[in-house]
């Protein structure tokens, strides 16, 4: 039995397969230790012997964006101790003149420099002594950090004396990270960062991971337990722990991976996904017909640059969570601190502080009767109290409440505008996918305010990454750096037995899929470039036609930069294997449409808060809408996960699969 | 603000529809160049024309190249008749340019069936020489003709050719022909890039709309300013600052400025008479970078997320006196007042500034951008081969936050070279790079840290430096005290003989000695 889970910072979402359906729990999420909510579930689900767990989870995500990692020492060539804080020397703002001072993973009391030297040529100048080195274990373990990323300058190069250093620091007994195993690529700023983050997160993610395998193990005989990777890739959690810099996506991951797929069953290409959680939203671009999610290895996760690559997400610090309040200015603020799942919204009966959440309860957006089947009491009088106590300025607690809407959504339409208009696409031309709790109640307010022209709500939107998770493939990355001139391409092809082929990381990645059971697939690729540039194209490579590659290689320059020189000398830099093996097969049936106006679905009318006003408003639920139904506006649509606001103006359908395709009209001005 | 039809949602996303081709021909110039100051340090800018000459979207790239690019693409217009597929290049300062290794590209982007060019596509890059008196065609020049090749409006691409006679000309006259050939070809490509994006847009929106959303995005530009301004005391402010020296003497050269600002019009008028005459040396600015730095300091006082267009510079009147340090005239050296004068021209412009919104303005910022080249032939390749780098400092405290160290300010922000990538490339060890504890004035919020850089050569070679604020050091604010000022040094090989080296200079130095560069601390701000 296969189950996903994807741990939120306020829910737990789980989903399984079974009978060739898709069957959902959602838990609250149990901050503290976020294991108890996952075993709660597996319990809940009836899962058995033979457990295979899939996990996505948001641990590494919280401890970046909060800060709260371990104390890492940071060891490198002496004299360039510095160089992890000094960065690249830029500012990230050009015309920001009160910027603040960032504030660097490694502090400069746990910042350590080894004598020693590589040269650019690989050859080993200078290198520490044993004393030298025990020098530097006893400093590193009085300064007590409780990890430790090291990263010599060349040592992707050659990594003999990182390998001595980082032997030597293994007495410390804890984690340590070496930066040619984690990114064995030049660029000494970037390597380091992405080798400090990876020793930021491992404690708490090493625990946090192993002990939760060890529980299911413990739970049910044969259980085991895979992580999704911030590539949209599954790997077990024992590899996974080694390297969890490369899980600080993990769940969002998910989500892009299940709204792709949702999105293209429905026959939607090109889409906009927007995932709005409890404390954060994630926005991504996909065009399956340009090759899917655009994957990045430069990315800048709260502020520090990962050279590992990653699905572009891009993550704006507002969910339903977030707390609003008025800045020293008077001016309405919202999030990014967020209420979480502890203490939560006002309306949860505990917090204090007004959230997102809390106003769309206000305004008649939130219906406690369908909320999570109407297992949580949800609070009118406490809320409407505490909201009436801090509006401020404002007239009333409803403007009050809009007015944070407002607010909200300007955010998630800006992180929106970067991912989409900001790299040239019109977001016309494109479709939103709403998911996550909070997803579908802003998604049409959103879709207007960007000429959105439709909005797909999909089956289960508030357990999408879940489903991602649970369908997604086993990937594996793995490559070699060659540097190779272009006219050595047809011996890439060939089997010598030699690492500067593909035969042999073939080699590699077969045994590893296969020692799981699985078969891989391996799909080749080469990163060229002409001689002397700092950047590759990658391109594919088909050992029947080695010669094609270089020509692509061309043709692709041409078309990215402007010119190609067939004449010019070709050098190909890294050799690229990626093996996968395809995830559960499961296509949704289809069903056929039979129109009608969702009458059996309907159980009410409330007033709902529209422009300055409270609207009567018609209320359905989702699960007993059938494929045909036409839904106009304004309505709400509930089910278990989410609530659909369809403002005045707009209208859903329900496709063959189940999910609402929503036509939004262009906002009527006054 | 006024509704319009197109409204401010259209306007917006064209704005951000012509900054992204700006940056997407940044990218593709920097994934494209072959020489280190541009594919790792990003020594250029890119920006976006309208079909009359005026900037209408800038990449977030260097600030001193963006502000005078407009004068390029007008000096391109006026010298030559750009066909359709013509590509022009310049450099010369005295026609569009602002210093020799600053070399220009402009591309007129013509519509279907249209027969005048609709927008321009320009970008600019930082050429690690262009030949002249010194390796790196930065050097203590005392006329322009020692500065390096200076190349006027021409044809470099004619009707979609290459035109290699011209290509040809331009390569015999520097030191490292073939690094230069691959990063002019990159240059091109961006620009055909900008091309292709602006057509897929015009083909969008159609000629006449576009034309009314470029209108709509300058109007939009100059009210941001002007609503800026109208909240500005109404007065005059006036201040000075020095630069040490012109390399040629050791006497300070003074820049000083009047600022007149009318909150009542939201306008501002700059006036810079009283700043020292045009010198023998090579910090002199031509106009183009005076008017840069205005529009930067501008720039500064809007919001983060306001466009970069003609329009901001609407509310301004700049005067500069003809023949100075800040309005230079042929046949003046010029390579330092892109780099260093230009720092001191937005010094003394946030000093006068400081005088009417005290609490929006930073102490001074290092002030300087420590450049140091190097030249020589690499023993390993036997090839010839020019370094260029500027070197960070710490940057002035502001009101409520310390200063950041070690970070590029104001006119410049240029990354620094990987030591991975500089030594793969120049025969050089890099021995040291870190921060230059306690080189910030200190104050209320502490200004920031310089930096410290030590390179070993490991071939004979010539080194030029061409820095500032050894003298006159990065001003505090509000009682915050100066932050400390330059420093640099050579240790011969093998010895602890340390010679200290003036601000500017150019010498020869052996394989195995270390160099040592310093970089001036920001100013403190308020009393500590």
């Amino acid at each position: 039995m296969r189950i996903a889970i994807d741990t939120g910072g306020t829910f737990t979402d789980c989903v399984c397969l079974a009978a060739g359906q898709l069957r959902v729990l959602k838990l609250f999420s149990t901050p503290v230790d976020p294991s108890l909510a996952v075993m709660d579930a597996l319990q809940q689900l009836g899962a058995g012997k033979g457990l295979n767990v899939r996990h996505g989870t948001t641990v590494g995500t919280n401890t970046m964006l909060e800060r709260t990692g371990a104390r890492v020492a940071f060891v490198t060539t002496a004299g360039f101790e510095d160089t992890i804080a000094i960065g690249r020397q830029t500012r990230a703002r050009l015309y920001d003149w009160f910027a603040p001072v960032p504030v660097c993973l490694a502090p400069r009391e746990l910042r350590f420099g080894v004598p020693e030297r590589v040269s650019a040529e690989g050859e080993i100048l200078s290198s520490p002594t044993d004393e030298e080195l025990a020098a530097l274990v006893d400093a590193v373990r009085a300064s007590g950090a409780e990890s430790v990323a090291i990263s010599l300058l060349f040592s992707f190069a050659n990594p003999e004396t990182e390998q001595r250093v980082e032997a030597a620091l293994r007495d410390l007994g804890i984690p340590v990270c070496a930066s040619h195993r984690i990114l064995p690529e030049f660029r000494e700023y970037e390597r380091a960062s992405t080798t400090v983050v990876n020793a930021y997160l491992a404690p708490r993610m090493q625990s946090y991971l192993l002990n939760l395998e060890e529980s299911i193990a413990e739970q049910y005989i044969g259980g085991r337990m895979e992580v999704m990777q911030s590539s949209g890739g599954i790997v077990p959690a024992r590899l996974a722990v080694r390297e969890p810099v490369r899980t600080v996506l993990s769940g969002p991951a998910g989500g892009v991976v299940g709204a792709c797929q949702m999105a293209r069953w429905a026959g939607f290409d090109r889409i906009i996904g927007f995932d709005m959680g409890g404390t954060s939203t994630d926005v991504f671009l996909a065009d399956a017909s340009a090759g899917g999610a655009e994957r990045t290895r430069e990315s800048v996760i709260a502020g520090v640059p990962i050279g590992v690559p990653m699905l572009d997400i891009h993550t704006a610090g507002a969910g339903g969570g977030s707390i609003a309040r008025f800045d020293a200015g008077g001016m309405l603020r919202v999030g990014p601190e967020s209420a979480g799942a502890e203490p939560g919204p006002i309306c949860f009966g505990r917090g204090e502080k007004p959230t997102v959440t809390d106003a769309n309860f206000l305004l008649g957006r939130l219906d406690s009767e369908s909320f999570l089947g109407g297992n949580v009491h949800l609070d009118r009088e406490r809320t409407e109290q505490m909201m009436g106590e801090q509006k401020g300025s404002l007239e009333s607690a409803e403007e009050f409440a809009a007015g944070i809407l407002r607010v909200v959504e300007t955010q998630m339409e800006k992180a929106i505008r970067v991912i989409s208009v900001e790299r040239g696409h019109d977001p016309r031309d494109f479709t939103l996918v709403a998911f996550g709790g909070s997803g579908p109640l802003h998604a049409c307010a959103l879709a207007r305010a960007l000429r959105i022209p439709r909005v797909l709500v999909p089956d289960m939107p508030g357990a999408l990454s879940a489903v991602g998770i649970l369908l997604a493939n086993v990937v594996r990355d793995y490559s070699r750096t060659v540097m190779l001139p272009g006219d050595a391409i047809e011996s890439l092809a060939q089997d010598f037995g030699e690492t500067k082929t593909f035969a042999e990381l073939e080699r590699q990645g077969e045994e590893e899929f296969a020692a799981e059971g699985l078969r891989g697939v391996p799909q080749r690729t080469l990163d060229v470039r002409y001689r002397h540039q700092g950047y590759e194209l990658n391109v594919d490579f088909d050992p029947q036609v080695p010669g094609k590659s270089i020509e692509v290689f061309h043709a692709l320059h041409l078309q990215r930069y402007g010119f190609c020189d067939a004449e010019r000398p070709v050098e190909i830099v890294n050799l690229r294997l990626r093996m996968t093996a395809a995830g559960d097969h499961f296509a949704p049936r289809r069903s056929d449409l039979v129109p009608g106006d969702g009458r059996a679905a309907f159980y009410g009318e409330r007033g709902v808060f529209f422009d300055g006003r409270f609207r009567p408003t018609r209320f359905y639920r989702r699960e007993k809408l059938v494929p045909g139904d036409r839904i106009p506006g304004p309505a709400m649509i509930t089910e278990y996960t989410a609530a659909t606001l369809l403002p005045p103006g707009s209208s859903a359908q329900v496709d063959g699969f189940g999910n609402l395709v929503i036509a939004v009209d262009e906002e009527v001005r006054a | 603000m006024i509704l319009h039809a197109s409204g401010p949602v259209e306007v917006t996303i064209f704005q951000c529809a012509v900054h992204s081709i700006a940056e997407e021909m940044g990218a593709a110039l920097r994934r494209t160049a072959l020489s280190p100051n541009i594919k790792e340090r990003r020594d250029y800018s890119c920006a976006v024309f309208d079909g009359s000459g005026k900037v209408i979207a800038m990449g977030d790239h260097m600030p001193v190249h963006l502000g005078s690019m407009p004068m390029s693409v007008a000096a391109a217009i006026a010298a030559i008749e750009l066909a359709p597929g013509d590509i022009a290049i310049l450099n010369d300062p005295y026609a569009g340019g602002t210093h020799l290794p600053d070399i220009t590209m402009v591309l007129p982007v013509f519509l279907p069936g249209g027969s005048a060019p609709a927008f321009y596509v320009s970008n600019r890059a930082h050429h690690a020489d262009v030949g002249g008196r010194f390796a790196g065609s930065m050097g203590p020049a005392e006329e322009i003709f020692q500065e390096g090749i200076r190349i006027p409006p021409v044809r470099i691409v004619r009707g979609g050719k290459l035109d290699r006679e011209m290509l040809d000309l331009i390569l015999l006259n520097v030191r490292t022909p073939r690094e230069r050939e691959g990063d002019l070809q990159a240059q091109i490509g961006a620009c055909r890039v900008g091309e292709q994006r602006i057509l897929q847009l015009a083909e969008k929106y159609g000629a006449r709309r576009l034309q009314a959303l470029i209108d709509e995005l300058l109007d939009y530009s100059e009210r941001l300013v002007r609503a800026e301004l109208r909240t500005m005391p109404a007065g005059e402010f006036s201040a000075e600052d020095w630069l040490d020296g012109d390399g040629v003497t050791g006497i300070p050269r003074k820049i000083a400025v009047r600022l007149h600002l009318d909150p009542e019009a939201g306008a501002m008028h700059v006036d810079f008479a009283g700043s020292s005459p045009q010198v023998a040396g090579s910090v002199n600015a031509v106009r183009a970078i005076t008017l840069s730095a205005c529009f930067y300091v501008l720039r500064c006082l809007l919001a983060e997320d306001a466009p970069a267009t003609e329009g901001i510079l609407r509310p301004l009147t700049l005067e500069t006196p003809e023949g100075s340090i800040v309005d230079a005239r042929p046949p003046a050296a010029v390579a330092g007042g892109n780099v260093e004068t230009s720092q001191r021209i937005v010094d003394v412009l946030l000093r006068a500034l400081a005088q009417a919104i005290p609490d929006r303005i930073p102490a001074a910022s290092s002030g300087t951008m420590s450049n140091l080249t190097i030249g020589g032939v690499d023993p390993r390749t036997g090839e010839p081969f020019t370094y260029y780098e500027t070197t960070a400092g710490g940057m002035g405290a502001r009101s409520g936050i310390d200063g950041i160290s070690g970070v590029q300010t104001h006119m410049t922000n240029s990354l620094n070279t990987p030591i991975e990538a500089l030594e793969y490339a120049y025969p050089f060890r890099v021995r040291r790079y870190g921060y230059r504890y306690g080189s910030g004035g200190d104050g209320e919020f502490r200004g920031g840290d310089g930096l410290i850089r030590e390179i070993e050569l490991l071939t004979n070679a010539r080194m030029t430096l061409l820095t500032e604020r050894r003298k006159f050091r990065p001003w505090g604010l509000q009682g915050g005290k100066d932050g400390e000022p330059g420093a640099a040094w050579v240790t011969k090989a093998g010895t602890t003989v340390h010679t200290e080296l003036p601000g500017k200079c150019s010498r020869q130095i052996s394989a195995s000695d270390i160099l040592r560069i310093e970089t001036p601390g920001g100013g403190g701000w308020g009393k500590s």
